[in-house]
């Protein structure tokens, strides 16, 4: 008897998720996936042209090769970057210094500005004529760039900025410290080890899975970057930042090749999942877990 | 009892009435605009006075801003979701609705109020031999300078007269004289650093509609008149494109284009610089006079430079009717309302619209109601006005416009306008591209 009555709660609690998933995933993904045969402009009606969208993505867009450069070249400046930036920040604000919390706070605080409102404001510092970041170049004697106006300078400015709301990574790295016994650390000091030797022997095996964690999600944020450049250049100059989404966004919204868009859609998903298990696959090499029988 | 039937049947007739009037009472209309802010308040103004002279109507303004492709891209979601406006500013893929269907057929409304023929001849746009649109107003392209910069800096004030308008070359000169580094230098003088700039003579607009006017006027084309054919790659064409280029790349009257390019919503607004005295010169859309009425300085407009001959634009937004209104008469009614100068003047003599109605033109009276004040700068008449009889139509029956330009020519005008290409090579890759495309498919 209770053992139908626990079921029955089983299902129940399952069921928010459940649904959620059906409605709301698994149900637009199978309209995705048929929606990509057709060609479709959302007012007129569909037109079943079968693998029409992937042939033309493949061997007529030119843009389809063009975001995917975008995007790689994105994911592969920013997540290192980030990750290096924001382990660093960490391991400065896990230190015993006074105020502390003030400093947790001030560099958390960025990534509590909503995304628009914190590009606009890097849109005016980016300015070439009147930003801050060619003012302050210009005061040290350095020469000024045009930052998003110049093809070569757009996409290494969209990484800076990120750089400036690492705060959730931090966080998340902050926690893992934190994780680490005390008695390890005091024993590389009993040895004699330096603060080198607890960085590389400690604090890094231990924090792998924490590292392992924000590569996997950085990653895939990579791949998705949309707001910033639609926002900033629109893609712009000449397509130089265009990335994958953006493209896709243009494609659905801008031209009406919803269909087209779909299709578009589907491949970043494979190459999402394509790109998660090759990291989790080389995972084996480097992340440690603590009471993992090797 | 046949005094008792009549006063049933009056009494009939009163309830009707007021039944009618109590169902008018019910008719809700929503209107949806894009614009500056000012655009914004004087949108609402206009309906707000609609309402008034019509009671039982209301109208609720559903404003957005217009960056590019954004309200396209918001009325598609808007038709896919059923939540369209009952009439509308429309944009880009205006034949691709109306095609499908989308627009009401304002056609009935128009033959039977005879009103085809008071309006310019451009004004109606048809599909299929039905009018499912009106351009909102009449608009075009003008030379603003702000008076006083050009008084300080001594240079002469250019014509208004359109036929006798300067040169290109003339223009690029004064240009020059009014571009001035924090050494007080000028172009072309040893020592200028074109990176300390401090006024700028000129920003010219280079979205696409506005370099119409620049190409024309040297003879060049975009498209063909069938649009199967793109123009771009012309001597013509390419000259012209490659003297905009060269007043940032050569002359360096103009700032790089990462401060006004791209982005609407977070450049500097070049009204405010003219104000300022950051730059001497503005070429835009004659719409800014709205925005320029609110911001106190000497503002002054001349006529567009001439290149071989005088040209000028006809440009301006749509006005439809979506077919899914409930309440196709009122509907109707406001766009009728807003088409009449008479009723809405306050957008036509604030210097939003110019009208689409002709005797506003002709009649002396009219034209002195909307042009003779403070926001109509003294020679509107001759350098803007008097224009508009050499005046092309945007090209807006041309499929697939918007990708055409947007994925085709826009980027490679970036490196044009960047100096990192002539316009030589950059339109030649360009229009090759359009051509491999497969998207010229001539006209709706």
């Amino acid at each position: 008897m209770t053992f139908r009555k626990d079921t029955l709660w089983g299902w129940l609690f399952c069921l928010p998720l459940a649904l959620g998933l059906t409605i709301w995933v698994a149900f637009p993904l199978g309209v995705a996936v048929v929606m990509s045969l057709f060609q479709w402009n959302m007012i007129s009606p569909a037109k079943f042209i079968g693998l029409g969208n992937y042939v033309f993505m493949f061997f007529t867009d030119h843009l389809f090769w063009q975001s995917l450069y975008v995007m790689a070249l994105y994911t592969v400046l920013s997540v290192p970057l980030q990750l290096i930036v924001a382990f660093g920040l960490a391991l400065l604000l896990n230190t015993k210094a006074k105020g502390m919390g003030i400093f947790r706070t001030i560099f958390y605080l960025p990534s509590l500005i909503p995304v628009v409102v914190s590009t606009a404001l890097w849109l005016w510092m980016f300015n070439p004529q009147y930003g801050y970041f060619n003012l302050i170049l210009d005061t040290l004697g350095l020469p000024t760039q045009e930052w998003l106006s110049s093809p070569d300078m757009v996409i290494p400015s969209l990484v800076l900025m990120s750089l400036w709301s690492v705060g959730n990574i931090v966080i998340i790295f902050l926690a893992g410290l934190q994780g680490i016994p005390k008695e390890l650390e005091e024993a590389t000091q009993v040895d004699g080890g330096n603060a080198w030797h607890r960085l590389r022997h400690v604090i890094l095996p231990f924090m792998s899975p924490v590292i392992f964690y924000n590569l996997v999600m950085g990653v895939i944020a990579g791949l998705q970057v949309f707001t910033q450049p639609y926002i900033m250049t629109n893609g712009g100059p000449a397509n130089a930042s265009l990335t994958y989404v953006l493209h896709l966004y243009k494609q659905a919204f801008q031209f009406s090749k919803m269909g087209y868009a779909n299709a578009l859609a589907l491949v970043l998903l494979v190459l999402t999942i394509v790109l998660s298990l090759v990291v989790f696959k080389s995972s084996d090499k480097w992340v440690y877990y603590e009471g993992d029988k090797k | 009892m046949k005094k008792g039937f009549a006063l049933l049947v009056a009494l009939l007739l009163q309830v009707c009435f007021a039944a009618s009037v109590l169902t008018a009472e019910n008719i809700k209309l929503s209107f949806m605009f894009w614009g500056s802010p000012a655009e914004d308040q004087a949108i609402r103004k206009a309906l707000k006075d609609f309402e008034g002279a019509n009671p039982g109507i209301s109208v609720t303004p559903l404003f957005a801003t217009y960056s590019g492709a954004e309200y396209d891209a918001k009325m598609k979601a808007m038709s896919e979701s059923d939540t369209l406006p009952d009439v509308g500013y429309f944009g880009g893929s205006f034949y691709d609705y109306a095609s499908n269907n989308f627009f009401l057929d304002m056609t009935p409304y128009i033959e039977k109020e005879g009103l085809k023929k008071d309006y310019l001849p451009q004004t109606w746009l048809t599909y299929k031999d039905k009018i499912y649109g009106a351009y909102t107003a009449a608009e075009s392209q003008v030379v603003y300078y702000n008076k006083k910069t050009l008084q300080d800096a001594g240079v002469a004030l250019p014509p208004t007269d359109y036929k006798k308008a300067w040169t290109w070359d003339q223009y690029v000169s004064a240009w020059t004289k009014l571009t001035i580094d924090k050494g007080g230098k000028h172009p072309g003088e040893a020592g200028f650093d074109p990176k300390k700039v401090v006024r700028f003579g000129v920003f010219h607009e280079t979205w696409d509609q506005m370099l119409f006017p620049v190409v024309w006027s040297n003879g060049g084309d975009i498209f063909s008149e069938d649009g199967k054919q793109i123009l771009i790659d012309t001597p013509e064409t390419i000259q012209a494109i490659q003297r905009l280029a060269d007043l940032r790349n050569k002359n360096l009257v103009m700032s790089s284009p990462g401060l006004t390019e791209y982005n609407s919503t977070s450049k500097a607004d070049p009204k405010v610089l003219l104000q300022n005295g950051q730059i001497g010169f503005y070429v835009s859309g004659q719409w800014e006079l709205l925005d320029f009425a609110g911001m106190n300085f000497p503002l002054g407009i001349g006529a567009l430079p001439i290149q071989k001959k005088p040209a000028q634009l006809y440009v301006s937004g749509i006005n439809v009717i979506f077919k899914k209104t409930k309440n196709p008469d009122a509907a109707w009614k406001l766009q009728k309302w807003l088409m009449s100068p008479d009723k809405t003047l306050d957008l036509y003599a604030k210097g939003l619209w110019m009208p689409t109605k002709s005797s506003w033109y002709t009649n002396k009276e009219d034209l002195a109601k909307w042009v003779n004040n403070p926001a109509h700068p003294a020679g509107f008449k001759e350098a803007v006005l008097d224009s508009m009889t050499i005046s092309r139509v945007a090209p807006a029956r041309i499929k697939n416009y918007t990708q055409i330009w947007s994925e085709f020519v826009n980027p490679e005008m970036d490196l044009i306008w960047l100096g990192k290409q002539s316009a030589e090579v950059g339109l030649k890759k360009a229009a090759a591209k359009v051509r491999a495309s497969g998207l010229l498919q001539g006209l709706w």
